[in-house]
């Protein structure tokens, strides 16, 4: 095949637009929000015929949904989950704990600006998203896929120094290994 | 039902002579003031000889203006069906009392939490140190004076407002004209 860009645009678009039908999201519930999830899922707010469906493992999903607030506790097992999907990989927050931290802005123990701890692609905004509002989540992010613009992941790897620092200010045991790549 | 309440009282009053009481008489509740060294005792003695076996609930109060912690047992007896209240009061700046879960087992998970989350101590508690809290190194978290706002806004980012953000009440009040109470405008911006 002659590598040159008109062919590569090509197989960008085949591969953007296969992989934007078929989401699968782990099946981690990590905080209030994770109660309009089921409602999403069956037939009356139908997920499925979107392509997206639950995955069993970290290793087999494509997107992370943090659903409302993240303590500090949480966020120490997330950024392990987060580190063992497999590229591409995506994260949505939900709901305004993930925004600016919501109910909970004055407590000691949850975390309320997602973005400097783990790269987030969609907002969806709402205390809980109605499954309307899911899925209208969903549809961005798949608009986003198709684009070419959905790289969260990358940005994460570029910038890892930047998100550790930030990480190791709140997390005092810290667990994970120490990347050289 | 006076009647066994005034049984109770007498029980009471017999084997612990400095304990207060206060009779509500409407309810099936008696409150009992101790000092904290007869805890054991009247909980054990109520427990075996007065048929009081069920520990409902340990609550507790943080009287931060008189500088104290009072505990209160709220034990229950399914015969009589009586609930008693017996409270004590601890010293706030070194509270210490001794461990009732060789009593009941359910104790234990109580006074670990009021450890963690208050910094009481008891004596002869065997638990391991951490309970809810993951590498916690501050002051007891539920504790009155403890702000927890300013530690909020000390360790974690925020995020910055809008420079348009409108106030929510005065906005509704502009629309449907109507006026807001005298007690409600402490919060409005």
């Amino acid at each position: 095949m002659i590598n040159d860009k008109n062919s590569q645009k090509i197989v960008d678009i085949i591969q953007n637009w296969s992989r934007k039908h078929s989401i699968w999201v782990l099946a981690y519930g990590t905080g209030c929000g994770a109660i309009e999830i089921p409602p999403t899922m069956t037939s009356r707010y139908d997920a499925e015929r979107l392509g997206v469906r639950g995955a069993a493992t970290p290793r087999q999903a494509d997107v992370l949904l943090i659903t409302g607030y993240l303590t500090t506790k949480t966020l120490k097992r997330v950024i392990r989950v987060y580190e063992q999907m497999q590229d591409p990989k995506y994260v949505i927050g939900f709901g305004s704990c993930t925004i600016n931290g919501g109910m909970y802005y004055d407590s000691y123990n949850t975390i309320k600006v997602l973005d400097k701890y783990l790269p987030v692609d969609v907002y969806i905004n709402g205390c809980m998203p109605r499954p309307e509002s899911v899925l209208a989540g969903f549809g961005k992010l798949q608009e986003l896929i198709g684009d070419g613009k959905a790289n969260g992941a990358d940005k994460y790897k570029e910038n890892l120094d930047w998100y550790r620092a930030n990480q190791k200010k709140i997390i005092p045991n810290w667990v994970m290994p120490e990347y050289n790549w | 039902m006076q009647q066994l309440k005034a049984n109770l009282i007498e029980h009471i009053k017999t084997s612990f002579k400095d304990a207060r009481v206060q009779d509500y008489p409407d309810e099936n509740r008696l409150d009992f003031y101790v000092n904290k060294q007869c805890i054991p005792s009247i909980l054990t003695y109520a427990k075996d000889r007065l048929g009081y076996i069920h520990l409902s609930h340990i609550a507790i109060v943080d009287w931060l203006e008189e500088g104290e912690f009072e505990l209160i047992y709220i034990i229950w007896s399914p015969e009589e069906k009586i609930k008693m209240f017996v409270r004590t009061r601890l010293d706030r700046e070194n509270p210490v009392i001794a461990n009732i879960d060789m009593i009941w087992r359910q104790a234990n998970t109580y006074e670990r939490e009021f450890r963690e989350m208050y910094g009481i101590q008891f004596q002869g508690l065997e638990a391991p140190e951490e309970f809810i809290l993951e590498d916690w190194n501050g002051p007891p978290p539920m504790r009155r004076d403890f702000d927890t706002e300013a530690y909020a806004n000390e360790t974690f980012f925020h995020r910055p407002g809008r420079e348009d953000a409108l106030d929510v009440r005065e906005e509704i009040i502009k629309r449907s004209r109507e006026e807001i109470p005298e007690f409600a405008k402490k919060y409005s911006r």
